[in-house]
């Protein structure tokens, strides 16, 4: 699944390139356990249906989560009110919605609507025989980070 | 009649996104009303009982999708001609097909390019 991760890398720069004016980078990209507990206070979730299956998550904490909202919106936030969840909840949807454009010669995509976890240290469940999970953590606003784990197999044809 | 105000339906799931929509238009000097709905159901009843120059139509949304409500409202001779532009993250070649094909007037794909974005509707609602 390896291939289909460059797409999620190059899609996410330029989403937070155009929407929010933010440049990004990519760090190395890791697999990462099922069901880990992680650092962030809020993920947003995409399931991915259709010719392959996975999810795609963003997860970041929520100072993070208030600053690209506060862009986006041009007020202040602080905690993770209804307007934060929507915004990181947009934003994964654009990711995983151009992602499609850039993999729709391997197999064709359905994106569900957002799913919204937060919390300290929540864990996401990911299916047991879901394919590997593999996390890109991205650097922004040069000491900030926040994660995209992407989890993407066909269900016909090759990968 | 140039100078009547335009009604737009903005129909998206996001509130976040409908404003960022609504604010990137009201930069063109040409009056507007804005009609929000957070579904395709809600807008079909918003549909029934103004009157609605443009909408400008996300994909993915909850109770109705747009692709749906598109489908819907095509199907009445009132609405034929009536411009409905998608505004989705849907970007496949695939996905812009069968929006068109259904009767989109036009096809934006997030996140929106303000000059495009303002081409495109300048052309519509002038």
């Amino acid at each position: 699944m390896e291939q289909y991760i460059q797409p999620f890398i190059d899609v996410s720069v330029d989403v937070f390139k155009e929407f929010l004016g933010c440049a990004i980078t990519a760090e190395r990209p890791y697999l990462e356990e099922k069901n880990a507990v992680n650092a962030w206070d809020i993920s947003a979730i995409i399931g991915l249906t259709g010719e392959a299956r996975g999810a795609v998550v963003i997860s970041m904490k929520t100072n993070l989560a208030a600053k690209l909202t506060d862009i986006l919106t041009g007020t202040n936030h602080t905690g993770l009110d209804d307007e934060v969840v929507d915004a990181i909840g947009e934003i994964v949807n654009i990711i995983a919605g151009n992602v499609k454009r850039w993999l729709e010669e391997a197999f064709r995509l359905v994106i569900s609507l957002p799913t919204i976890v937060q919390g300290p240290e929540h864990s996401i469940k990911w299916p047991h025989d879901q394919a590997r999970i593999v996390c890109i953590p991205f650097r922004i606003f040069e000491n900030q980070v926040f994660n995209l784990s992407v989890a993407i197999e066909a269900v016909k044809g090759g990968v | 009649m140039e100078n009547e105000a335009k009604t737009i339906l903005v129909v998206d799931d996001s509130r976040v996104m409908r404003n960022i929509v609504k604010n990137t238009f009201s930069y063109k000097n040409i009056p507007c009303e804005f009609l929000e709905a957070g579904n395709g159901r809600d807008a079909l009843q918003i549909l029934q009982t103004k009157k609605i120059h443009l909408i400008l139509l996300d994909w993915n949304m909850p109770e109705l999708s747009g692709l749906d409500f598109l489908k819907k409202v095509r199907t009445a001779e009132d609405y034929k001609n009536l411009p409905i532009i998608m505004v989705t993250s849907e970007a496949a070649k695939y996905n812009v097909i069968e929006a068109l094909k259904s009767g989109a007037t036009d096809y934006i794909i997030k996140p929106v390019n303000e000059k495009i974005f303002k081409e495109k509707l300048a052309k519509i609602i002038l």
